[in-house]
């Protein structure tokens, strides 16, 4: 059953966390910054490129703190989470910050949608490719939230991005071959499973490469590492006990 | 009201528990006493769900329960009046819930523990430690336990407060509450508890009324809680002469 009084509490301790937190602020401020310059020196349409592309990153700066410090904090032995509340805590913790900025991500998206009725420049499809964004963060929130419960707070992002940079560096010399996972990536077109498999394992610590929209087997995978990482994190809160 | 029975924890290599069992009053204060390491903190975790036992059972009966841990910690960016709200009874959240009657009883019970309300405007992370602690039982006493665990009760509290809180223990008893302290000053056990239990190595040593041992002391011209503590623990060392 759900526990109004324990949502409440993981809802005003995760919104005072993100304010409270300059990378996510930063992100925050600069993610839109970046996409208003683009708009402005380039055109509408590269700035909803990287709009669609970058905005599942702002989800991941967003997770950079989501368990693994409350454990360690000793904050969780209170009268607030006895009898094993504390792991209903964390395990809404995800949904609170996927809330928080899920909400964050739909204003962004309203103003850029307005800015580009007024230019000419919107498509229909930006609401499929804005839904898959949105898949690609709350994957974010729920793979860096598992990472969280063995990682003390920020290197479960930390590790993501280097996993990323190694992934992205990966992808920029199989491009330099003549038929690279880029060009089939364009073409949303693999010759055989080898390719397939490749580009499988990039969406997975990658999946803004969803964003287009021309992938939907990649996109259900991504959605099926949203549930896989949800239920590992069920799981993890299930056995956890504070031992601090 | 609570009913622990062959409890056992494992650490790793390290057996925090090996069978510990005890029984508490409803409307008694009992008192565990244990060398550092004997499984005292281990147990209360056991009984308050942070911990899952290897085997055995805790019975809790149904009831609020509340806890002041030895050393508190709240959530970094919360103030002390939104952590007391978080916790506010939902009694007071309904449509004539307009926070009077919960701020008098904050009023009240901050009055009772000698605590400043000023401060919950302030974070409790910036709090003292005999502040924190203070707060901590503000946090409890709000929610009227009809169980309040206690580790160390005592410790960071000047001796004001110490009277205070024993006030306040004392009184939970009268109103027919059930009280478990975790503690090492035995002079104040003494002078509070009506049972005890003496953990060792992570076992049950004794469980007692205090009336019971209080009798035995009287009839044998006894020595003290102190006494007894270091007789069944073992720990007797050579006295100050």
């Amino acid at each position: 059953m759900a526990d109004p009084v324990l949502f409440a509490l993981t809802w005003r301790v995760t919104r005072r966390r993100l304010l409270g937190s300059p990378p996510a602020i930063a992100a925050a401020l600069a993610f839109p910054a970046f996409v208003v310059w683009l708009g402005l020196t380039d055109s509408y349409g590269t700035a909803a490129k990287f709009f669609f592309f970058l905005l599942p990153h702002v989800f991941l700066i967003s997770a950079q703190d989501a368990v693994r410090s409350d454990i360690e904090s000793g904050a969780l032995e209170s009268v607030l989470f006895l009898g094993g509340r504390f792991r209903g805590f964390l395990g809404l913790k995800g949904l609170a910050l996927a809330a928080g900025a899920g909400a964050y991500a739909v204003v962004l998206f309203a103003l850029f949608a307005a800015w580009g009725l007024a230019a000419g420049g919107f498509e229909p499809a930006f609401g499929l490719r804005f839904a898959l964004a949105l898949l690609a963060g709350f994957y974010y929130i729920a793979l860096a939230g598992a990472l969280s419960y063995v990682l003390r707070a920020g290197s479960n992002v930390l590790v993501l991005l280097l996993v990323q940079a190694a992934a992205v560096g990966a992808l920029i010399f199989s491009t330099t071959a003549r038929t690279g996972l880029l060009d089939h990536a364009a073409t949303g077109e693999f010759p055989g499973w080898g390719p397939r498999l490749l580009f499988g394992a990039l969406a997975a610590v990658l999946p803004n490469v969803v964003v287009s929209g021309r992938l939907p087997a990649f996109a259900a995978e991504v959605l099926a590492g949203l549930g896989l990482a949800v239920l590992v994190q069920s799981r993890l809160a299930r056995r956890l006990e504070l031992l601090s | 009201m609570i009913e622990v029975h062959k409890l056992t924890k494992r650490f790793g290599r390290v057996e925090a528990l090996r069978g510990v069992s005890f029984k508490t009053k409803r409307g008694a204060i009992t008192a565990m006493l244990g060398e550092n390491g004997a499984g005292k903190t281990t147990t209360l975790k056991l009984v308050l769900g942070f911990l899952r036992p290897d085997s055995g059972t805790v019975a809790v009966a149904p009831g609020r329960v509340g806890y002041v841990p030895d050393r508190p910690a709240h959530f970094a960016g919360l103030d002390g009046w939104t952590i007391l709200t978080l916790a506010r009874p939902r009694r007071d959240r309904g449509a004539s819930g307009n926070g009077r009657g919960f701020g008098a009883l904050v009023l009240a019970s901050s009055r009772s523990l000698l605590f400043d309300p000023a401060l919950l405007r302030r974070r409790p992370a910036s709090y003292s430690a005999g502040n924190a602690k203070k707060f901590a039982y503000l946090q409890n006493l709000i929610l009227e336990p009809d169980l309040l665990v206690v580790d160390e009760p005592f410790s960071a509290l000047d001796p004001p407060s110490i009277r205070a809180v024993r006030n306040i223990l004392c009184g939970l008893r009268e109103a027919g509450k059930t009280v478990l302290v975790s503690s090492h000053m035995l002079a104040e056990m003494e002078r509070i508890a009506d049972g005890f239990v003496v953990l060792k190595k992570g076992e049950t040593v004794a469980h007692a009324g205090l009336r019971e041992w209080r009798l035995l002391r009287t009839a044998r011209r006894g020595p003290d809680l102190e006494s007894v503590f270091l007789r069944l623990t073992g720990a007797e060392g050579p006295g100050p002469g």
